[in-house]
This record gives structure tokens, sequence and C-alpha cells, in this order.
């Protein structure tokens, strides 16, 4: 009996039909703070947006990142990655974020409102232990002032990206 | 000179490689022989630990290593064991207490509309093989292997399944908080059981036991393979298979795994299989050659000046192929009494060179003796050496503790209908336990690899000549082929 490998067609139908009904629901039911649309056609990228966190350095930034799918989502987590430059512990200067979800804690439950949910509260509630950008795990305790004014220095909005 | 970015990067590739998992998903049900094979240069522990699992467990069936093993292992016996019961309006009430497990789920704050696309693929499975069974058009079992042998449907089988022993541990969490650091069952799920990329542990699988399989009616058994002192295999796991009063339920399936440290795969009684899958087929045999020779003085000048009986065997003496044989100190007997028996400790290494003399000069004796078993006690070759030419070069292992080895050894030439055991690959385990009534042994090499009848002799065929059954042996074997 001929055994398939399971990477075929179906997986990839899997994938397409399960971020279809991903989309329904984020469009049904939006999440004040946070957006996400497919950015082509294959729905197997996104790209989504995350509201700054109020009383946080970041409030009332907008931030905008990618999300790419892999084959064998939801089983595999996406690769989500800053498109805005973020100042931030557990993010490095080409916008790759440590987060646990998004590695060897990446469960089949999760999805894209979580996903982005999670990282809006990274956002307030920085992992320190293990930074990306050690400097800025530093300042947060120590330089509160300095982090922020770091903070909007890298900051650009949607616009001036797009520009 | 790298950069320490280039660095990091290149340690964390490093550190996080993991070979790639290869074969299927879930494979064929085999022979755990295979095992024994596996193992067959590896520590002695192993070495007899797995020479002893054959004989209890017949068949085993691999599950690809990538981390979802011991997940995928119980959802597929779980399947298997309902296809074994046969009975169609089961599936239908497994789905419907599968549905009223959604509570469960619900209660432990996972989406329904998430879970659910995990759970339909799970009930779909359900009707499949009850529709399949419904019809008896014999696909079932190929449905299940199928099913579980494509990624996405058995990815969602396997998160269900997941998500279920989650559920289960988060709402009895009185019976699992001792077994989790700080008591935290949330935290523990969280970290141990929801990931995609988990190993089951015993926790989930207790409760996938207490969930899933004693509710239906099944019994779920882990057998440990390590290097643990011991003749056998452990149990480290056991749920019975019990009713609604908690009454043992005799005869019910037992699904069985088989737990290397890191991996599990599935294992199988015999008696776990329906009869008609149990036929394995049995590759075509090379044919035996056999040479009974009677006139030996020719090839042996110095048999009349030394005593041993190696000597006066054809084609055996020592300067013949470089080989020093260790002296073997049985009687011989011109009287049919005694049949010689001279089992080399390797294959030839060039045995045609001086056996084809021999068989060119007394081709009345050329005679294949796995169709006519009883031409071995023909007179005229009683005293006769029986010359074979291996087809395989096997490899030699140290001798385990042979009385198991005997008796799987034996009923293998009465399977073939004929004395020959080609190779020890070949053995059809299991097949032992149904034979235990008559074990074979003879009196004089019973423990001995220089037995015929023990697995690690991979050239002669037993024999045996009992004075008071007469020929009792050859004709059974052949009655048993003829009727298999």
């Amino acid at each position: 009996m001929a055994l398939s490998n399971g990477r075929g067609n179906n997986s990839n139908t899997t994938v397409a039909a399960r971020l279809q009904k991903e989309l329904m629901d984020l469009m049904l039911h939006p999440t004040p703070g946070i957006s996400a649309f497919p950015s082509d056609e294959n729905m197997s990228t996104w790209t989504a947006t995350i509201d700054g966190p109020s009383s946080t350095p970041y409030e009332s930034l907008i931030l905008k990142l990618s999300l790419d799918f892999p084959a064998n989502y939801p089983y595999a987590p996406p690769v989500v990655q800053f498109k805005t430059p973020i100042y931030h512990p557990n993010v490095d200067f080409s916008g790759r974020i440590c987060l646990d979800i998004l590695k060897d804690k990446w469960s089949a439950v999760y999805n894209i409102g979580t996903v982005l949910l999670s990282l809006q509260s990274l956002l307030g509630e920085p992992n320190n232990a293990s930074p990306l950008n050690g400097q800025a795990a530093e300042l947060w305790d120590k330089d509160p002032a300095e982090y922020k004014r770091l903070v909007l220095a890298r900051h650009k909005t949607p616009e001036e990206l797009d520009a | 000179m790298a950069s320490d970015d280039e660095l990091a990067h290149l340690q964390k590739l490093s550190s996080e490689y993991e070979p790639e998992a290869t074969g299927p998903l879930v494979g064929e049900r085999q022979s755990s022989a295979a095992i024994t094979t596996q193992y067959a240069n590896a520590d002695p522990v192993f070495q007899v630990k797995t020479a002893a699992l054959p004989e209890k467990y017949a068949y085993f069936r691999t599950c690809r290593g990538d981390g979802h093993c011991g997940w995928r292992a119980i959802a597929f016996t779980y399947f298997e064991a309902l296809l074994r019961v046969g009975d169609v309006s089961k599936f239908a009430d497994e789905e419907a207490r599968l549905l009223s497990l959604g509570n469960l789920l619900d209660h432990a704050g996972y989406q329904r509309d998430i879970w659910m696309d995990f759970a339909e693929e799970m009930t779909d499975l359900l009707r499949k093989l009850a529709e399949s069974l419904q019809l008896m058009n014999g696909v079932a079992a190929d449905i299940l292997l199928n099913t579980f042998n494509d990624m996405g449907t058995s990815m969602a089988i396997i998160t269900y399944v997941k998500l279920l022993a989650s559920a289960w541990v988060q709402t009895h969490a009185d019976d699992f908080t001792h077994f989790v650091p700080m008591g935290d069952v949330k935290a523990y799920c969280a970290n141990n059981i929801e990931p995609s990329q988990c190993e089951a542990d015993n926790i989930g699988i207790a409760a996938l036991a207490d969930a899933l399989v004693k509710p239906a009616g099944f019994g779920l058994e882990v057998w440990y393979l390590d290097r643990s002192p011991g003749e056998e295999i452990n149990r480290s796991f056991y749920a019975e298979p019990t009713d609604h009063h908690q009454l043992p339920i005799p005869n019910a399936p037992m699904l069985r795994l088989l737990y290397r440290p890191g991996h599990y795969d599935i294992l199988y009684k015999a008696g776990d299989v329906p009869q008609r899958i149990q036929q394995q087929p049995i590759p075509p045999q090379p044919p035996l050659q056999v040479a009974l020779a009677s006139n030996f003085d020719d090839f042996v000048p110095t048999a009349s000046n030394v005593g041993d009986v190696m000597n006066m065997i054809p084609g055996m003496y020592p300067s013949g192929f470089g080989q020093r044989w260790a002296s073997l100190s049985y009687e011989f007997s011109p009287s049919p009494t005694s049949q010689p028996q001279v089992t080399p400790v390797q294959p030839y290494p060039s045995a045609a060179t001086p056996a084809t003399p021999v068989s060119s000069s007394s081709l009345d004796f050329l005679i294949p003796t796995h169709s006519n078993p009883a031409s071995q006690y023909n007179p005229v070759s009683h005293h006769g050496l029986h010359l074979d030419q291996p087809p395989v070069t096997l490899p030699i292992h140290p001798p385990p503790p042979p009385p198991v080895n005997i008796e799987r050894a034996a009923p293998l030439v009465i399977e073939r209908g004929g004395p020959f055991r080609p190779s020890m690959y070949e053995l059809e385990p299991g097949f032992g336990s149904v034979m235990q009534a008559q074990p074979f042994q003879t009196s004089i090499f019973r423990n001995s690899h220089f037995n015929t009848a023990h697995f690690m002799n991979p050239d002669f065929q037993p024999e045996e000549w009992s004075p008071d059954g007469d020929y009792a042996t050859g004709n059974k074997g052949r009655h048993k082929s003829h009727s298999s």
C-alpha cells in the first residue's frame, strides 16, 4: 500500500480553509487594538497591526507586523516579524521576536487573534530575563525616560513606512 | 571572521538541530523479530530483552519519531481496537461520547470553533470506519492506516486527543496536582500537553487512558525497553479495562505501546491480530541443496588416522575450509538412533569448493530435503553428512539464554512443512506460543547453538528421532504444511 507522506495538496487546502475561517472570525468579531488581513491571494502571508497599549512607552503607536504561515499551520507557528522598527527587549533590530508561544510552546489552539494579543501584552510586559536587545532590557528598569525616547526615536508611522 | 551575530545564529542552528524523522507516520504491522534483529549487535541487556520480545508480542508497528509518536500510537490503537471489536453501533456510541466530551474542552477554556475542526476529523474517521464495517468491504484497516499517514488529518486527530488529555487533567486537577511541578495543572498542560511539539508523557498518557481509552472498554499498557537489569521489557504503565462498576472486563482489547526512551511504537500479541491478516506472505525460498554422501572416504583421505568424528564427514575436515572446528563430543553411531548433527559456527566462506565434487559424484543423493522430510531417515544416509550452502551470510551473535530460542525455532519447521529454516530472519514469532506443547529439544545439544534447532544456528535443520513416536516429527511437519 502506498503511504502518502502527508505533504501534498491536502494539507495546503487545510491551511487555506483554516485561515479563511480565521479571517471570517476577525472580520465578524473585530478585537479593538488589533487587525489582520491577508496580503496575498493564497493567504499564506498576512499583514497585521497592533496598537501600543496605554500606559506603556508604546502608547498611541501603531505597529505593523507580517505573519508567514507554514504549510503545516496550525501545527506549526506562523513566522511573525515587526515591520515597524521597534525598540523592545525581546525584538531584535530586524524585527524578529523572541516569544515562547511563537516557538516551542506553540499550540494548535492558538490563532492569529491570540498571537496578536500576546504580542500586545509583550509590549507592556517584556521578558527581560532573556533579551534580544540587552540595552533595552537594562533601560526598561533603570531609565524609563531614556527608554521612551529611544522607542519614539526608532518608531515610524505606517505612512512613513510606506513612503 | 564571523560576526557575533552570525556566530550566535550558527550556535542557535546547531542547538536546535534535530535529524529529520523519516518513515511512514504509522507503519505496516510487522513481525517483532525485526526488533530483535535491530538490537542484535547492541548491549547484551537489549539483546536479551528483545530476544524474549517476539515470543510474547508477535507484532509491532512503527510510528514516526517526530515528537508526536506517543499520541499517534494511542489514537491509532484506539481506532484499531474499535475495529477489532467490529461492532458498528460501538462507533456511534463513541461518536456520541466524544461529542459530550466537548463540554470538557469548553470547560478547560478552549474555543469551540477552533477545537471543532480537530474533533470533526476524529468523528469523520469514526464514521468512515463504521461505514466500511457496515458494508463489510474489508477496507476499514486500510482507511485507518491511510488516514493516519495523511499529515493533515492525523495531526488534527492527534491535536484533538491532546486537547482531550489536557482538558481531562485540568478538570480532574485533584488527581494530577501532586504529580506536576508546584501543583499547577493549568501551567503544566500549557507547557507539556498543549504545545504542538511535545511528546506524550506519563501524565498525558494517564489522562488519555481515563478520558478516551477506558470509557470505551479498552485497556492501555506501555512496555518499557531500556537497559535496566532484567530479561524482559517492563510494564511502565497499565490501565486495566473496567466497566462502569470498576469491574475488570475479561478479554477486552488492550492497547499496547512499546516505549524506548524518547519514542513510542505499537505492540501486538499474536491474539490481538485478526487471523486473516496474520497470514503474512512467506517469501519464496531459494532451493537448498543438500548433498548426502555415502562414500565419504574418497573425500577425506585422513579419515583413517584421526579419531575425531569430524573427519568422517566429507568436506568438513578443518583443512578443507581453513576453519578450526571445536571438537564436538557427541556420539557417532551407525544406527539410526543417532543422527549426526554438525553445525558450523558461521556460514562457510567458500562452501562450494569442496562440496561440489561431493554432490556431482553422488547425484542420487542430491535431494531437496524440504520437499520430502522423511528422506532424512533413509538408512542409507543416516551417517552421511548434510552439506548445505547457505544462501545468505548471517551475522553471528553471542548466544542469548537459550530456552526461549529453542521454542521459537522449533515451530518454524512445522510452519514450513520441511525441516529447513534458511534464515533466522524469517522467524515467525508468536508461532512459538501456539506450539509450546511440543518444544523441540534434543538431549545433547539442547543449550547450544550447535543445535540445529537453535535459532543462532544459521545452517542446519533440526532433526528428531524418537524411538516411541517413530517418524512422528517428520510426518507431523508434512501434515501441517499441507493443511495450512
